[in-house]
Order: structure tokens, then C-alpha cells, then sequence
């Protein structure tokens, strides 16, 4: 049925040193990572990031400056039809002929794909609840993201990718959206490669995460570990007789992001260490430290919240 | 499953929060020797995370004897609490007790006051065991 087998283990998607210019400006700057088989990876950015143009030449859509994506171990831009037969998408902006119901639709694509599951896709509309005689161009923006995500979920695909998918759609057309990519991770632990500004959403769904930050990717880890490391860190500061040094307090933790609030420091650190804090909150002039962990939103933020430059003063904070 | 919660800005990983969490459901009895448990499939949709977390957590109850899994019909709570070697289970009571007593001294709380606490969570457990 598919004419390759990538090598056992390997990637799906594989992005190399990806650089994506228009004109002077850079939108993907010497961008890599992987998207390993399993895996829900979740790339995250502000917009104008640099997402959507990753996203794009993924799918084989433009082509990069240099580094051409892999899926399952070959060139996209070179085998675009052969290789996209194995993958889902749904696009940024549900998008389809406006006459078109969803059984017009699920019969066109049908003849596309060698592996398709009529059944799964009308159980589907069916949970949605989508009526299926109406045209897409009269569903409203809840239901033409489920229709999608149905047509993308029936050839059950090796990867499936999701480009913002319930951007602008209400608190119950977005639960019902996951809920629904829920069971088909269940199912089939398909691969999953996404797009998102649902941060809260995600954060019990992605297994690893990307940040691009103007067109730089900043952050390429695991959700564990990066939990773990990320920490926020609250204390006060103040001078004593035998402090020498002020300002190289959190140097262990690697601070990102350091404010002086009038009672003491707030501080975002990426290297938290128990041990280390312990011997930190002791130390002569830091008064009430404590530490919080923190949401993959509040580490979204620290990282990609400021403009590139501005995030860091360098750990120090001036009494 | 109501009484299952998740706290995802918290440092404990997910899969760790599911096993802590049927931990507690069966042993104040929320979750019955012999019963079934829900499915992966549906606590990942319910909780809305990823089934392999699920899992994951499920698979360490299985192994640690806590629940059964029965190939092609599901998983249940083990009909009786898991027998462990009297030095194994010496072993993993020893760990526990040394993060709880951590954690409380962590937060100024004496040994008296920790171990006040530590009765008082034994009774609520035996306590919901007697409801009919």
C-alpha cells in the first residue's frame, strides 16, 4: 500500500537546518527538529513567528530557502503526492468548496487515498454532530473544523497535522475537538505534529514542544523535562554587612527572566535544582524565598513573551 | 471518576498524578476490589490528555499489583491489596515516608503535627471503607 517503510524508529518529520526568506526579512532561521513516532509534538510561537511558513514548506506547499523537510525519510518538496497520501492535515482556515456537503466532500477524497474508513468518518460527524446534507460554506466555523478533522482522520493516517485548529472556535467546539483527537491517539497512537495558541489545551496532550521566537526556534524539549526545570522563584533581597556580591544570587538556576517588584525579586529560572534552592534560600540577604512551578503557559511566556534581546538582564538585579 | 483531579502547573508529572490518584481512590474504597476501572480511552478523552499518559500510569498500577489487566476485556482493581516481600514493602513505605516527612518539614510543620496528619488521612480512608 505505501511504496516506502521509514527506517524502524526514525522520524516522521524531519525539519534541517530550515531557513525561509522573503525578501530581507527571515520568517525560519536555521530551524531543526524532529517529530519522533508517537509523539504529540506542539510547535508554539507568537504570530508571525514563523509558524505558518514551517507548516508550509512541512507539507511540501513552498519551498525553503534551504533544508528541505523529510517525511518518513524522503524529501517532501521531491515526492509532495506519494508522501502527503500518509498524512492528515487541517489547515489554519477550514477551507473547502463552499457547495459542498461533508458527504460530497468524504466522497471525492475517498477515491484519493488507499486507506480510507468511511465508517470512523461518519461515526465522527455523528459525535460532532454535523449535518452532513449541508453545504460547507453554511456550517459555521466549529463544524467545518470537524468536517476537516473527519477527512483528515479516515485515511488513518501515519501523521497527522493540525495548523491551529480550533483557533476562533468557542470553549465547546474546542473541547469537543480534542476529545475527538483523544480517541484517535487512543485508537491508534497516531503522530501527531501541531500548531497552537490553546496553550491550556495542550499541555496533558503534547509530549514535546517547540518555541520560535522571530523565526529562531528557542526551545526544542520534551513537556517533562521541561516542567521540571522551569521554575519561578520569589525573594527578598537585601544588603548585609558581610554580602560582597549582589546580583549573582540566581547564576545556579540560569535565570530567564528577572523582575524588581518592590518587595524583592520575582524571578523565572530553566535550570531549578531542590538542592540548589535549598542551599539558595539560606543564603546571607535572601529573605522568604520561595519557589512555584509553572504552566506551560507561564514558561511560553518567560521565553517567548518579550522581544528578542529584552527577555534577560543577565541573572543580576541592582538593589 | 470525579474525584480524580489534575494539576498541571504542578512539578509532579501527569502519569505520576493519575497513579497517586487511584492509589487513593482504592484505598478509600472509591474504586472496589474486583471493579472495573475506566478504560484509557476514556479517561484520556474525559481528562483531555494524552492516552499514553494514561497509560503509562495504568501500566505502573498493573505492575505494582494495585490493578489487573484482563487481556481483551480491561482493567479492574486487583481483588486484594498487592502482597509484597515484608522487605520490599518496608522498602517503599521508607521512601513515602521520607518525602512526606520532607515535604512537611519543608513547610515548618513539626513531626507531631505531621504525624496528627497522617492519622487523620488513615481514619478518612477507613471511614469512607464502613459506608454502605
Amino acid at each position: 500500500m505505501t511504496s516506502s517503510v521509514p527506517p524502524p524508529g526514525g522520524p516522521l518529520l524531519e525539519i534541517r537546518n530550515l531557513t525561509v526568506r522573503y525578501g530581507k526579512a527571515t520568517a525560519c532561521d536555521d530551524v531543526s527538529f524532529q517529530v519522533a513516532p508517537g509523539s504529540v509534538y506542539a510547535l508554539l510561537g507568537r504570530n508571525g513567528a514563523g509558524k505558518s511558513s514551517l507548516v508550509r514548506c512541512a507539507l511540501g506547499e513552498q519551498k525553503a530557502d534551504s533544508g528541505s523537510p523529510q517525511l518518513f525519510g524522503e524529501d517532501v518538496w521531491k515526492h509532495r503526492a506519494r508522501l502527503l497520501s500518509r498524512v492528515g492535515v487541517v489547515p489554519e482556515e477550514p477551507d473547502a468548496p463552499a457547495a459542498m456537503t461533508a458527504r460530497h466532500l468524504e466522497a471525492f477524497c475517498r477515491e484519493l487515498y488507499p486507506r480510507w474508513d468511511s465508517v470512523s468518518f461518519n461515526q465522527r460527524l455523528e459525535r460532532f454532530g454535523v449535518p452532513q446534507q449541508t453545504p460547507f460554506g453554511r456550517l459555521s466555523k466549529g463544524q467545518k473544523g470537524q468536517v476537516l478533522l473527519a477527512l483528515a482522520l479516515a485515511p488513518s493516517p501515519d501523521l497527522l497535522v493540525l495548523d491551529d485548529p480550533t483557533l476562533g472556535l468557542d470553549v465547546v467546539a474546542r473541547r469537543a475537538f480534542w476529545e475527538e483527537l483523544m480517541g484517535e491517539l487512543a485508537d491508534r497512537g497516531t503522530t501527531v505534529f501541531l500548531t497552537t495558541h490553546d496553550l491550556a489545551a495542550i499541555e496533558g496532550i503534547a509530549t514535546r514542544v517547540g518555541i520560535l521566537k522571530e523565526g529562531r526556534l528557542v526551545l526544542d524539549e520534551e513537556v517533562e523535562t521541561l516542567k521540571s526545570r522551569f521554575r519561578k522563584i520569589r525573594y527578598g533581597n537585601r544588603i548585609t554587612e558581610t554580602r560582597t556580591e549582589f546580583g549573582t544570587e540566581l547564576d545556579a538556576f540560569e535565570s530567564v527572566r528577572v523582575k524588581v517588584r518592590g518587595w524583592g525579586i520575582e524571578a523565572v529560572v530553566s535550570n531549578w535544582d531542590e538542592g540548589a534552592f535549598e542551599t539558595f534560600r539560606r543564603q546571607d540577604g535572601v529573605e522568604g524565598a520561595e519557589s512555584s512551578a509553572m504552566s506551560l503557559e507561564d514558561i511560553f511566556f518567560a521565553v517567548a513573551g518579550e522581544p528578542r534581546g529584552a527577555e534577560k538582564n543577565g541573572g543580576t538585579a541592582t538593589p | 471518576m470525579r474525584a480524580l483531579h489534575l494539576d498541571f502547573s504542578s512539578a509532579t508529572p501527569i502519569w505520576s498524578q493519575i497513579e497517586e490518584g487511584m492509589r487513593r481512590l482504592v484505598a478509600s474504597s472509591a474504586l472496589e476490589p474486583g471493579r472495573p476501572v475506566p478504560s484509557v480511552r476514556d479517561l484520556a478523552k474525559d481528562l483531555r490528555i494524552n492516552p499514553a499518559t494514561v497509560a503509562k500510569a495504568y501500566q505502573r498500577l498493573a505492575d505494582a499489583g494495585v490493578f489487573t489487566v484482563k487481556r481483551g476485556d480491561g482493567t479492574y482493581v486487583a481483588d486484594a491489596p498487592p502482597v509484597l516481600a515484608r522487605a520490599e514493602r518496608t522498602k517503599s513505605l521508607r521512601q513515602a515516608a521520607l518525602g512526606y516527612a520532607a515535604f512537611a518539614s519543608s513547610i515548618g510543620a513539626g513531626h507531631a503535627e505531621a504525624a496528627d496528619e497522617l492519622a487523620a488521612a488513615w481514619r478518612s480512608f477507613a471511614a469512607r471503607k464502613e459506608k454502605p
